[in-house]
């Protein structure tokens, strides 16, 4: 569930409880197959429970699959939501409930839910009045779906699932601008696999592709959690680095490219083995001015790794004065 | 098969009227609750199960401005009237079910007074035959 969205919920969650007199409020979401309650802080476990199996109940009879609960996962946030009442009993079961479906152009997205321990707590005019604010919620979270949708294809690379160029270039401008400010390290390592033009031109480009996806997989487990791999090109990669000093960036380069010697593909019914070339810059031992001046500093270490024989690392080497 | 009654009227299009006008009824007075968007999805799932058994209700055509038996009028002629009145009869427990499950019985506090009324209607219009 991408941040907006959870907002929306969250919103929602807190400010249902002045409308109406619940226990609980929940909102089913399908596509994160999660769904969300908001609850008075002294329900019950059991009283949690029930909602969530009524929420599944419903979203079951409506045609989306089974009443099987185990397959979402339940995010529980308790709040002080009926502050003039008393507190819910421990032993409060579900008494009242309005749950509708959260439909657009006629789709079921998902459901939302308000529950009270107390009989007959909702009307007709407190349904009528759920039911605009189902339609206002589908609505607005559609809306953010088709957002979180187009962002991911607006960043993602779609054969590796790395980040894409343009996101790479947003990025390096933020972190370059950071570092450039305040002297912070910054590396950058760009990577590129060995003899590639010979895997498509033998095996096929879907083969070859394949073996894009597989590096970029191997990449993305041996970088640290804060650093940003994308797809420069082609057969080309690109690592951001933020706070990593020379030492630590050759570090992981040289991990990097370790482990893809050492992992053998299987590339139609071959088995073989293959290789990258890394070149590495860094900030401020590059004394790079730009950040288009650091990524041209990496490509010609990487120039360097490639014409030193592949499968290396070199770090950038500034020309004698 | 549907019969002639003796104003002229087949018994069947008598029983098809009744719960036409009660479906036209009940969108009316649910659409107010929870609009008619969810209406017209609840609608729909009921058809397609209860179509399944009785086929003559896929006929019918649900959509946002509600709900047309005109469809169904020619199809009802060769059914016979006892088993329009079940399909109806299915349709609109089944309908309930589902108001039942969504809002327990708020929407159907609304609406039952009118259906009660019609269904009854109808088990009188068909022990005439």
């Amino acid at each position: 569930m991408s941040f907006e969205i959870k907002e929306i919920v969250e919103s929602a969650g807190n400010n249902l409880p002045n409308l109406f007199d619940l226990s609980a409020f929940g909102v089913l979401w399908e596509e994160g197959s999660i769904i969300y309650l908001y609850q008075e802080e002294s329900c019950p476990h059991s009283f949690t429970q029930e909602v969530v199996k009524n929420m599944v109940k419903v979203f079951s009879i409506l045609g989306k699959g089974t009443d099987d609960v185990s397959r979402f996962s339940i995010q529980v946030e308790k709040r002080r939501l009926r502050p003039n009442h008393m507190m819910v009993d421990p032993k409060a079961t579900l008494k009242s409930y309005l749950t509708l479906p959260l439909a657009v152009e006629g789709e079921i997205i998902g459901c939302i839910s308000i529950n009270s321990d107390q009989p007959n707590a909702f009307d007709a005019q407190d349904l009528q009045f759920f039911s605009v604010i189902g339609y206002q919620m589908a609505a607005t979270l559609k809306h953010f779906q088709r957002f979180s949708s187009i962002k991911s294809i607006a960043i993602y690379d779609t054969l590796t699932n790395l980040y894409n160029r343009r996101y790479f270039e947003d990025r390096i401008r933020g972190e370059a601008q950071k570092a450039f400010y305040s002297g912070s390290s910054l590396s950058l390592v760009m990577v590129d696999i060995d003899y590639f033009k010979k895997v498509n031109d033998t095996f096929g480009h879907t083969e070859g592709d394949r073996i894009l996806y597989e590096i970029a997989s191997l990449l993305k487990t041996s970088v640290r959690k804060k650093d940003t791999v994308a797809r420069y090109g082609g057969e080309e990669f690109i690592l951001i680095l933020p706070e990593a000093g020379l030492e630590e960036a050759t570090m992981i380069a040289e991990r990097i490219r370790r482990l893809v010697e050492s992992t053998p593909f299987e590339i139609g019914q071959v088995r073989m083995n293959l290789t990258v070339s890394l070149g590495i810059s860094n900030f401020p031992s590059h004394r790079a001015r730009s950040k288009e001046e650091l990524v041209k500093m990496a490509d010609l270490a990487l120039y360097d790794a490639k014409r030193g024989g592949r499968n290396r690392v070199c770090i950038y080497n500034a020309p004698k004065e | 098969m549907a019969k002639e009654n003796r104003g002229g009227k087949w018994t069947s299009d008598l029983v098809l009227d009744l719960y036409s006008n009660l479906l036209m009824e009940v969108w009316e007075v649910v659409s107010a609750l929870i609009g008619e968007a969810i209406l017209e999805l609840l609608f729909n799932l009921t058809i397609q199960k209860i179509g399944e058994k009785y086929p003559f209700l896929n006929s019918l055509k649900v959509s946002e401005e509600g709900i047309s038996s005109d469809g169904v009028r020619e199809v009802c002629r060769t059914i016979p009237p006892i088993d329009i009145h079940r399909g109806f009869q299915g349709l609109i427990n089944h309908l309930f079910h589902l108001f039942s499950t969504l809002a327990e019985g708020v929407i159907s506090r609304e609406v039952f007074p009118k259906v009660f009324p019609k269904v009854r209607e109808a088990e009188r219009i068909i022990s005439q035959k």
